[in-house]
């Protein structure tokens, strides 16, 4: 008897006949994961930059700007960073200089340009949301490091970079001894090198500045970008910041909170594309699966009625559509999230080291109980229009 | 009595408007008759076995059971009705496709709350009787028109109901297997007292019943 029972109920769960249901409640769901996972991808990386700004205040140069990241402004003399170190409240402030990787496209797509980043490791990286980076592999960068590169994860993933190997960067080469986990955001496609040798790769592809620089006005220690300015416990930012701004000339501070509300307003724009994606991926998704529910069971009128001849009550139909049609909707769901991940897989595989896809825990979690919820209402709003037929009207109908 | 039926009507709407089917149709059974009932193709006879098994509501017109007016019972009590009181045999069978012969059998079971094992040992022992034991596990589409019909009688009495109700029960399969179905329901009715009301627009299965009445005109004469 349970012997005959267990193929039964396995057949209970995916009964005969559903196998075109699951694959429109998969391709529904798929479309679901996918637009949802372009939105997470998109909103992380957000997240990441506004977490990152409101971490330090960044502090340049005045005048138009000689590097790039996040310290737009001019040339941050030595002098000028000694100052900021003196005023009340600061921490510490490390001289960086943030070359982007190649010149020409660098007003392009600013968030996903990649930067050549030289930081002064002699100063503990002052921004308190990333004091320290993920290492994947090898190590990060050390104090005294020279000729040496870390590379962020997609910076790497598309020059098939590994610890042990070599970058050249504007001739100059460098001895990949770190690979970072991903940040999901600016940092994985940054390569991190000594300041010493981001100066050397800024003197080298900046003439006007080799003039400056050889006039004998300017020293090494007088080439950075920026700087960025970490505070001390219990210090407020946009006060610390405002402070500095207005005690040290000559300075473009930003504001962190000001800062962010920049970015996001900058980023509205993404914003909205992934509330829409987001939106979008619901109805496409919602819609497919109901309506592909809501056709399996009608599909099965005529079952209904010989089963409400036979004396299945309302309430039991319903148990039974919706044990069904849970199974049905977990089903598709699972083989709908497994699409999509290969899907995004593939599509990440061949993006140049780009990743377009984020498939979060919560996304996952949330497409199958959104399918599995989704499905029982189609199940119940189906049941209840069949329930409403008389049992031979329901034979009739699905003859 | 077992079965009262006291002017049921029943029709049907078209673009034209409504067609008038059962026009008030009397009837009484008593336990262990057989009754046949047999008209012309579209005379309404399916129609009135469905009102007469609480498969469509008539427009007027009552019911009863057993003295209890089951007419106008709520849906869930009917459906009651339906699983204890009242056994179908379909002419189209009417399996679910998706089940196994055994699990068509069981439903009838399954939806009265019966212990399951009693059921399946009632079931086994009905489809050996029938010589379909061997089917148990084989899908409708794997059977032929008169195992299939068998099968969908064991699921009609699997429950041992007081009334079956039977259309054109022998209207698609052979001879040989027709004369089976026969032969059990006629055996029930004498045997177990079970009311048997049978429709069909073919003289030989009417042959041996207690009653043959004839619709006409939606209205059930004496033949």
């Amino acid at each position: 008897m349970r012997d005959r029972q267990l193929p039964v109920r396995l057949r209970a769960l995916l009964p005969k006949g559903y196998l075109f249901t699951v694959l429109g409640i998969a391709v529904g769901v798929a479309g679901l994961v996918t637009l949802g996972a372009m939105a997470e991808r998109i909103g992380r990386f957000i997240e990441g930059g506004d977490r990152f700004v409101l971490g330090q205040i960044s502090v340049a140069g005045e005048g138009m700007g000689m590097g790039a990241g996040f310290t737009a402004g001019g040339l941050l003399r030595a002098a000028k960073i000694a100052e900021i170190s003196r005023v009340p409240g600061v921490a510490a402030v490390q001289p960086q200089v943030m070359l982007p990787l190649r010149t020409s496209t660098s007003q392009f797509l600013t968030l996903t340009q990649e930067l050549v980043m030289g930081a002064d490791m002699n100063v503990p990286m002052p921004n308190r949301n990333y004091q320290v980076l993920p290492v994947r592999t090898g190590r990060f960068l050390q104090p005294g490091d020279r000729g040496v590169a870390v590379a962020g994860n997609d910076f790497a993933a598309s020059r098939g970079l590994r610890v042990g190997g070599t970058l050249t960067v504007d001739g100059a080469t460098f001895k990949v001894v770190g690979i970072l986990d991903k940040t999901l955001t600016a940092p994985d496609r940054f390569a991190f090198v000594s300041i010493d040798d981001a100066r050397d790769l800024w003197l080298r592809r900046d003439p006007l500045l080799v003039q400056v620089f050889g006039a004998g006005n300017l020293s090494r220690a007088d080439l950075n970008s920026g700087a960025a300015v970490g505070w001390r416990p219990g210090e407020d930012p946009d006060a610390l910041a405002r402070r500095i701004q207005s005690t040290i000339g000559g300075l473009n501070v930003t504001i962190p909170g000001e800062l962010s509300r920049l970015l996001r307003e900058s980023t509205a724009f993404f914003s909205a594309l992934l509330f829409g994606v987001g939106v979008l991926g619901l109805v496409i998704g919602g819609l497919s699966l109901s309506n592909t529910v809501t056709a399996a069971v009608f599909e099965r009128i005529r079952d209904f009625g010989i089963k409400r001849a036979l004396g299945a009550t309302d309430l039991q139909l319903l148990r039974e559509v919706l044990g069904e049609a849970l199974g049905v909707s977990l089903s598709g769901g699972a083989v709908g999230v497994a699409l999509a991940l290969a899907i995004g897989f593939l599509v990440d595989a061949r993006s140049n080291g780009q990743q377009i896809f984020l498939f979060s825990w919560r996304l996952l979690i949330f497409t199958l109980v959104f399918a599995l919820i989704l499905g029982a209402l189609a199940a119940c709003y189906a049941t209840l229009r069949i329930v409403r037929l008389s049992p031979a009207e329901a034979i009739r109908r699905g003859t | 009595m077992l079965v009262r039926a006291v002017g049921l009507q029943k029709s049907y709407r078209d673009a034209e408007g409504p067609i008038p089917v059962l026009t008030g149709v009397d009837l009484e059974t008593k336990p262990g008759e057989f009754v046949a009932i047999v008209g012309s193709s579209g005379s309404g006879k399916s129609t009135l076995l469905n009102v007469l098994g609480l498969l469509e509501h008539a427009d007027a017109g009552d019911l009863w059971f057993d003295d209890v007016r089951v007419s106008h019972l709520s849906r869930r009590a009917q459906a009651r009705v339906r699983g204890s009181r009242i056994g179908y045999v379909f002419q189209a069978f009417l399996l679910i496709s998706t089940m196994t012969a055994l699990d068509n059998v069981l439903m009838a079971a399954r939806y009265l709350g019966r212990d399951r094992r009693v059921a399946l040992d009632e079931a086994n022992r009905l489809m050996t009787r029938l010589g379909v034991a061997h089917r148990t596990g084989h899908y409708p589409a794997q059977l032929s028109g008169g195992e299939q019909q068998r099968v969908a009688y064991c699921r009609a009495v699997l429950n041992q109901p007081p009334l079956v109700l039977a259309d054109e029960p022998t209207g698609s399969v052979d001879d040989e297997h027709a004369r089976v179905i026969l032969e059990e329901l006629h055996a029930l009715a004498r045997q177990r007292k079970t009311s048997v009301i049978l429709v069909t627009h073919r003289p030989e299965p009417a042959a041996e019943a207690d009653r043959v009445l004839r619709l006409r005109d939606g209205k059930l004469v004496r033949a």
